[in-house]
């Protein structure tokens, strides 16, 4: 067992990362160790990772306990560089958190001036002489290359940075001069932002934070009104939003609602949130409030203005499309859903339901090919999968029963209809799938039912009976 | 005297009253004094089913904006209810010619017992099954909540609710409230309660559906297919309308016309187990050795005297 992390009194007393263990504790019996919890620790820089989206959509993940911000274009509203930096990492530690932080002009430096540097706001010409004072380590080369740097006597980045490349490249590979490069900027690295960066948002910055349902809503309306203009510039509508919610006390919440049709109305943005606010009514914590509402449009759709006309037809098309976004904000996609025909002849398969809030642009377009509709009666209810019935004296081969008994009930056949035989799909069944024959059957009571057999007189294993659902 | 017709007037008014709090059409005396804010109303849309005995029960046909319930007594009768709540919207559809989609809300706990409906089924009851949006909610309050959005809405032509027995959140307050929304926004409510019993709520008419035996499928000729099962039969009992006597009619829907009418009796039933071949049999020949040859053509008889 090694030590993976250790607070600052320990690095005091000279114990290390990597450390063992055993030689630690030989060292200072009166250590305490904890486990690692690597999720947990994971979820915390999520979290803070979550956090520092008010300063810019981009951020990625360092290893395990590092962040990259990437912060072009957005230092001027935080009042520069110097002040950005201040202001994260005075709040990070107004939250508890030891951190060290550096802004740069590549992820490399930053990262290497963070941890092992001094910090603060690297300007380009400082750059190579920064980078020369850290020890070889900052580069994050694998610990074998380091080692065998070591013992080289090469420790600082400045001995590197002196020496001709071809040898250094032989000698090492080809990672250390690309690391090198990186750092100083001659080689591009590209950092992985967590989140895909919003086409379009818009954020209220509140110095009084809100915590109430009604003002959460109000100011999301203000925020839509303001992407409106930009919305109404690409000629689009939103058709997914998200709610960005950040806490005082830095916790995030992200609330994403959909719209069937492409929407710019601001009352109608925020009444798909009231409908989501609604249903989330309980994991929605506002604790003392939020301090910083952001409305990111995450997919947009070519808008078509609709010019209303007298007789109000247009009005019951919105209307539809309003009622199923609110619904679906509110139970979700899969609560409101259409019927959509499959080519296939087994009847489960035949019918399948797709939820309306994605259908509804497609539907009128798209029309049905009738022609590959059975002809023969089908069911007013289908039951969720067939269920066996006990069938008694029917006819062999190809008959229907006499009588049939379902959930304790015996029902006697007045009449049949049938059979209907429908094939197994072999392609997706097995091989060896059985054939059913389908038979309306009425009771004396009038009942309708729609019967089959699963398989044929002489098999091994004999035939069976199930109901598969009922007709009017 | 004069006291006796202030009286009466006061009467009238708080009949008056009563009538439309029950959104009921007002008594003759009263109508004549209000015509003007009736002909405003554009009078009530009623459906009619064609049928004089059913419609004068209903006066005139079933209201469509409120709410009309229909009851099954079990669940093996959910088929007949499914299938009478349908026609109900097909004949709207055909009556009305009205376009637009309808909102089937369903109930879990039937969905489960007596499965869902079909698309292929309700497609061949003459209603396009893409017009149809299918809720599944998972509490009655979140179907509650469905059922008054869809009907404050205006979006759809016809709102099926569907429960099962009777919910005790789903009283009278909840009815009324519902039944309140169906008249500001004139569009039909139909509960469909399955397994239920008889209960006092806001719906203006209830109706008890109980399957019957299907009528055999017509041939071109007029007759009738021996051993075949036609268009659906329903038993429809009027438990609550206007008119106080239970009233019971047997009505066949038929599925390509979409209408109702009156089902026949099926009387002398040519009624044998599934023929072998169920065709019409083929004709006796008429002109072979084995048949008696006719002794020349009758012309006409001679007078007798």
């Amino acid at each position: 067992m090694r030590l993976v992390a250790i607070d600052e009194v320990a690095r005091t007393r000279s114990l290390k990362r990597g450390q063992g263990l055993a030689e630690a504790r030989a060292m200072y019996p009166d250590i305490d160790v904890f486990d690692e919890d690597e999720r947990a620790d994971f979820a915390l820089l999520e979290a803070i990772a979550d956090w520092c989206d008010r300063y810019t959509p981009l951020v990625a993940l360092d290893g395990k306990d590092g962040l990259f911000l990437d912060i072009t274009g957005c230092t001027h509203l935080f009042g520069g560089e110097d002040a950005m930096l201040r202001d994260i990492l005075a709040r990070l530690f107004q939250m508890g958190f030891d951190v060290r932080g550096s802004i740069s002009s590549t992820p490399g430096l930053s990262s290497a001036i963070s941890r092992f540097g001094h910090g603060g706001v690297i300007a380009r010409e400082g750059m190579a002489s920064a980078l020369g004072a850290l020890p070889v380590h900052a580069l994050r080369l694998d610990e074998k290359t380091v080692a065998s740097l070591l013992k080289l006597g090469l420790k600082r980045v400045a001995n590197l940075m002196s020496m001709p490349r071809a040898p250094l490249a032989r000698r090492f590979g080809a990672q250390l001069l690309m690391r090198l490069d990186q750092a100083l900027g001659t080689n591009e690295e590209a950092i992985s932002p967590r989140r895909p960066v919003a086409p379009l948002s818009a954020e209220r910055r509140l110095s009084e934070p809100i915590q109430t349902e009604e003002d959460i809503l109000g100011m999301t309306a203000e925020i839509a009104s303001s992407l409106k203009l930009s919305l109404e510039n690409r000629g689009a509508g939103g058709k997914v939003f998200e709610l960005v919610l950040f806490r005082v006390d830095g916790r995030v919440f992200r609330i994403s609602a959909g719209a069937s049709r492409p929407l710019r109305d601001p009352k109608r943005i925020s009444g798909l949130f009231s409908e989501r606010l609604n249903a989330i009514h309980d994991d929605l914590d506002a604790g003392f409030g939020f301090e910083l509402l952001r409305l990111n449009v995450l997919q947009h759709d070519v808008f078509d203005a609709l010019q209303a006309d007298f007789s109000g037809e247009e009005g019951r098309e919105t209307s539809l499309a309003d009622f199923i976004d609110r619904v679906s904000a509110r139970f979700g996609a899969g609560c409101l859903q259409v019927y959509q025909h499959q080519q296939s002849h087994i009847p489960e398969r035949a019918e399948i339901f797709l939820p309306a809030i994605a259908e509804l642009e497609r539907q009128p377009q798209c029309s049905e090919n009738l022609q590959f509709l059975p002809r023969a009666d089908r069911p007013l209810r289908l039951l969720r999968s067939p269920e066996p019935v006990e069938a008694f004296a029917a006819l062999v081969p190809d008959g229907p029963p006499q009588q049939f008994r379902w959930r304790h009930v015996m029902h006697i056949v007045t009449r049949a209809e049938g059979p209907e035989r429908i094939s197994p799909e072999w392609w997706i069944d097995d091989e060896n799938a059985k054939e059913r024959d389908y038979f309306r059957l009425e009771s004396e009571l009038g009942r309708l039912f729609w019967v089959f057999r699963l398989g044929r007189y002489g098999d091994d294993p004999p035939p069976t009976w199930r109901i598969h659902g009922v007709f009017a | 005297m004069a006291h006796a017709a202030a009286a009466q007037e006061k009467l009238f008014a708080l009949r008056e009253q009563i009538a439309r709090l029950e959104g009921r059409s007002l008594p003759a005396m009263a109508a004549a004094k209000m015509e003007n804010f009736a002909a405003r109303l554009g009078g009530e849309e009623k459906l009619s089913f064609d049928i004089a005995a059913l419609d004068d029960a209903l006066s005139g046909g079933l209201p469509l904006d409120c709410i009309t319930e229909i009851r099954s007594g079990s669940f093996s009768d959910a088929g007949a209810a499914t299938g009478f709540s349908l026609s109900l919207v097909g004949l709207m559809k055909a009556r009305k010619a009205a376009t637009g989609p309808m909102l089937w809300i369903a109930d879990g706990f039937t969905a489960g017992e007596m499965g869902i409906p079909y698309a292929g089924g309700i497609r061949q009851f003459g209603i396009d099954s893409r017009t149809i949006f299918h809720a599944s909610p998972r509490r009655l309050e979140d179907a509650l909540w469905l059922a008054e959005g869809a009907l404050e809405s205006k979006a759809f032509i016809a709102t099926i609710l569907e429960v099962h027995a009777n919910p005790k959140s789903f009283g009278l307050a909840e009815s009324r409230r519902l039944s309140l929304r169906a008249k500001a926004a004139g569009r039909p409510l139909f509960l469909l309660r399955h397994a239920g019993g008889e209960e006092a709520s806001s719906a203006s008419v209830r109706l008890l559906v109980e399957p019957a035996p299907a009528l055999e499928r017509p041939l071109p000729d007029g007759s009738m297919l021996g051993g075949s099962i036609g268009h659906p039969v329903f038993n429809i009992t009027l438990e609550k309308s206007r008119n106080p006597a239970p009233l019971s009619f047997r009505l066949e829907w038929n599925l390509h016309d979409r209408q109702f009418q009156l089902a026949r009796n099926p009387g002398k039933s040519s009624f044998h187990k599934w023929p072998a071949h169920s065709g019409a049999s083929l004709s006796v020949s008429a002109d072979r050795q084995d048949r008696q040859k006719a002794l020349g053509d009758v012309v006409a008889f001679e007078r007798a005297s």
